[in-house]
């Protein structure tokens, strides 16, 4: 029974931390190397939280507002200008990357730093104790999938965003500022990155690189789920749980290598990843 | 005529000796420099400049395949880490001696060898987008320095391996070892990207599907590439190994991988010197400041390679170059003229090979679905030596997609399709090309920075094949291809960019790209579209001729039924998917139903 909340938990995480990514991915058809540093800074809003001794629930809007913010004046003055060089793209926003981590350094220091989870110990399901926040993940991860698909299916913006998704050049052709469409999109993907970043902070602790392992696992789900929000959802179920069956039976380190190996070799055979053609 | 050629031949040779007589002299110059260097240099200087130079030499490895091919690797620091570790694990455990230092050099060369074959295969397929190899070669050495932490005492886990016995020699022979190599490495560059082979790397970097359909398998290329590559990686690694008497899992991680791109990236891609000079000079300055300022460095650092990607992607030695090439113009410009000659086709030689064959192509019950979307339904037909067939239709019909379901084997949904007798399986573009297939495109796909004789020369790769060390400059064409040259003019515009072209002649340079790949069955797409009406004429001729007298299959795609009708043997009319008529071209033309199709009433 552990185990399988452990699969289903580890998928939630999996999915909450790569959702931004997803996002970005789809629109603009960039990769953006700086999501792990996006992580970073979520994890430092639930650090100053913490510190301050503000409400822990109040970390998750102040990430969200932090990543929105950094995230417009990254798109504003690195993506715009390369967006249509996406191999310079990946570049540049990796070493954006490098100038986040140096400034976090600089303000917090290099030491690993802890924050407080806003849910605490374990809870009684069915006839096992097991961890509250962990558990709390679902519910977050599920909240995360509906308010996108929401956005997606439901606003204008979320329908101009699709068309772009589909079919840019007829986007523009239909007068839809593709410009604008993207913009936005960054600065989401950007704040659901920070947000995650501060969801999985509790669990962990922080660092001005704790971004970048995760980064890494982040990218071998997008890139299986080919930009669909479902296929990213069984993707992290998939490679979440062989993640954890591998780590529980095998051993922790080549179970921190499952994700990356398996996609890798999924990729490999078929392409489209976890999407039907 | 044959003077002048021959004299034009003279002074390219002559040009060519005196380039790389120029190269071999700078090369002597800088092993003087590292020779003399260390007396004129203090200790902690010298001492940083061995690894720069090692993390130089690797860098250059990067350049090759990131600046002149167009593989992002991020994993290069894994393949110098394998070298490192090769040595530090054998040197730790087995002790010291010139013996066992040859068996880790070798053992590290190939363990990277093989690792960078196994990235090669996971990261280029037909089709696999130019992201992805970034991703694997970001997770590589990420798999990698997990290994080295979970390998206990062997690998000395987080701190690595320390105090090894290593090569008894001074800094000053360390200083001339690893600077002599970069040196090597250097020339040997030198030598690679100036050659015919560096073309094809370029080819690739500039438009791999149009290779593909020059008979060129750029994955084997680019995963070859990365093998060599890798091995001059670990190389390096070696050298570090046994000059820091330390490995540790750093040197192997991302980080490091990531940094080699950045100084790449600050140099200028795509030059030799420039990722050299970025190399030394960000390492001497790091070597300096960052005990001072470590993060306000790193910080400078990631804000001067954030610039320079967005304002200035070449690199920052390029344009400084180019501001002082201007000013001191050299006289003797290395005026290269290239030259083509005529050659016999090879197709004559094999005539009486397949004059048993009733077919060269034969199609039977093709079909291509884009979902539940049938595009093409049931398309059978064939086509005998020495055939111009035209496929005629509506916008729609599915003319360009049975051209790309005929040109590669992984397109099509269900059928069979043969060539020359052969059974094509699921085979990638460039297999169907040394079958005999030339394609040409829709829309004009050439290699915008390269010259006309450079794409030429490319055309021939399958047949005459590229050198890995020098340029040749004459190249013979079979006569088809020289008859499209000299009348359209093309042959006197050798040394210009293909991108600089008037659009007539960028449409018969793609005719004489294919010609040049002399084959037995050649699919046209729209070959007359937007040509005047006396090129057209002139390309009309051309495939008349290359069909009756040279035994050559040609199929077209045309619009314009007055020019099908007076080139084509055969027409057949595609619409929606499937075929309408196929025969003689006068029961085609005249028949009610293709009076319907084209003009809407019978």
């Amino acid at each position: 029974m552990n185990l399988v909340f452990d699969i289903i938990t580890t998928a939630a995480i999996l999915f909450s931390v790569a959702a931004g990514l997803l996002i970005i991915l789809g629109v603009l058809k960039i990769i953006n190397f700086a999501h792990g540093a996006f992580l970073t800074v979520g994890g430092y809003a639930a650090f100053v939280a913490t510190q301050n001794q503000i409400n822990p629930w109040l970390a998750f809007p102040l990430a969200f507002t932090v990543g929105l913010i950094i995230g417009a004046l990254v798109e504003r003055f690195i993506i715009r200008p390369i967006y249509h060089r996406p191999l310079d793209a990946i570049l540049a926003t990796w070493g954006l990357g490098i100038i986040l981590s140096q400034v976090i350094t600089l303000v917090f220091g290099r030491e690993i730093q802890f924050a407080q989870p806003p849910l605490s110990g374990a809870i009684d399901i069915f006839g096992v104790g097991y961890s509250q926040y962990r558990l709390f993940f679902v519910v977050a991860a599920i909240l995360m999938a509906a308010s996108i698909a929401l956005l997606l299916k439901a606003t204008r913006l979320g329908l101009e965003a699709r068309a772009v998704i589909m079919n840019e050049p007829l986007a523009r052709a239909l007068g839809i500022n593709a410009a604008r469409v993207r913009f936005v999109t960054f600065i989401f993907g950007a704040a659901l990155a920070s947000l995650g970043g501060a969801l999985i902070t509790p669990l962990t602790s922080v660092d001005p690189n704790m971004g970048v392992p995760w980064l890494v696992n982040a990218f071998m789900l997008v890139l299986v789920s080919s930009i669909s929000l479902r296929s990213l959802a069984l993707a992290s179920l998939v490679l979440g749980g062989a993640q954890v069956v591998v780590s529980t039976f095998v051993s922790p380190v080549i179970g921190g290598l499952t994700i990356v190996a398996l996609a890798a070799i999924i990729l490999r055979f078929r392409p489209k990843g976890f999407a039907n053609e | 005529m044959n003077n002048a050629s021959d004299s034009m031949a003279l002074s390219n040779h002559v040009n060519k000796k005196r380039k790389v007589k120029g190269v071999l002299l700078s090369a002597g110059f800088a092993f003087a420099l590292i020779l003399f260097g260390p007396y004129f240099l203090d200790n902690y200087t010298v001492n940083i400049l061995v690894r720069a130079f090692v993390y130089a030499a690797t860098a250059l490895t990067v350049n090759i395949l990131w600046g002149y091919t167009g593989i992002l690797t991020f994993g290069q620091s894994a393949f110098f880490g394998v070298g490192a570790y090769a040595a530090g694990l054998l040197f730790t455990h087995y002790g010291f001696s010139y013996g066992i230092a040859a068996l880790a050099l070798c053992l590290g060369i190939l363990a990277s060898g093989l690792l960078a074959w196994l990235v090669g295969w996971i990261s280029f397929y037909q089709g696999a987008s130019p992201l992805y190899v970034a991703i694997v070669t970001l997770a590589f050495p990420i798999v990698l320095v997990q290994l080295l932490y979970s390998g206990g005492t062997f690998t000395g886990s987080s701190s690595g391996l320390v105090g090894y016995e290593t090569f008894d020699l001074s800094v000053h022979a360390w200083f001339s070892l690893a600077g002599g190599f970069l040196v090597l490495v250097t020339l040997g560059a030198w030598f690679l990207v100036n050659s015919d082979f560096g073309r094809v790397l370029r080819a690739i970097r500039e438009n791999e599907q149009r290779c593909a359909y020059l008979g060129i398998n750029a994955p084997r290329i680019k995963t070859l590439l990365m093998v060599a590559m890798a091995a001059v990686a670990s190389v390096a690694g070696f050298i570090y190994a046994g000059y820091t008497v330390v490995v540790a899992p750093e040197i192997a991680g991302f980080v490091f991988g990531t940094e080699l791109v950045i100084w790449v990236a600050l140099g200028g891609r795509g030059t030799l010197l420039g990722p050299v000079i970025a190399t030394l000079g960000i390492d001497l300055i790091t070597a300096y400041l960052s005990g001072s300022f470590p993060y306000i460095w790193k910080m400078f650092v990631g804000i001067l390679f954030v610039s320079v990607i967005v304002l200035l992607p070449q690199g920052i030695f390029p344009p400084i170059w180019s501001f002082f090439g201007r000013r001191f113009k050299r006289k003797d410009s290395t005026g290269i003229v290239p030259q083509v000659v005529s050659s016999e086709m090879g197709v004559v030689k094999n005539h009486a090979a397949t004059q048993g064959r009733p077919f060269v192509l034969k199609v039977s019950s093709l079909g291509k679905n884009f979902g539940s979307l049938k595009v093409l339904e049931d398309i059978s037909f064939s086509v005998k030596e020495g055939e111009l067939l035209s496929i005629v239709g509506p916008n729609g019909a599915g003319k360009t997609t049975l051209m790309r379901c005929l040109s590669d084997g992984t397109e099509r949904t269900f059928g069979d399709i043969q060539i020359e007798g052969h059974v094509i399986h699921r085979d990638a573009p460039y297999e169907l090309v040394s079958l005999g297939l030339g394609r040409s495109f829709q829309t004009t796909s050439l290699y915008e920075t390269l010259t006309v004789y450079e794409c030429l020369r490319l055309a021939r790769y399958g047949l005459d094949k590229p050198s890995m060390t020098t340029t040749l400059t004459s190249l013979s064409l079979p006569g088809p291809a020289m008859r499209v040259m000299s009348a359209t003019g093309l042959d006197a515009d050798l040394a210009c960019e293909a991108k600089n072209l008037s659009h007539g002649k960028k449409r018969a340079l793609e005719l004489t790209m294919v010609l040049a790949l002399e084959p037995r069955v050649l699919l046209l797409d729209e070959p007359t579209a937007g040509l005047t009406k006396p090129e057209r004429t002139l390309i009309g001729s051309i495939l008349t001729d290359l069909s009756s007298n040279h035994g050559i299959s040609v199929v077209l795609i045309e619009h314009d039924l007055d020019f099908v009708r007076e080139i084509s043997t055969r027409i057949m009319v595609l619409t929606q998917g499937k075929i309408l008529l196929d025969g003689p071209v006068d029961e085609v033309v005249n028949s009610d139903l293709v009076k319907t199709v084209y003009s809407g009433h019978g």
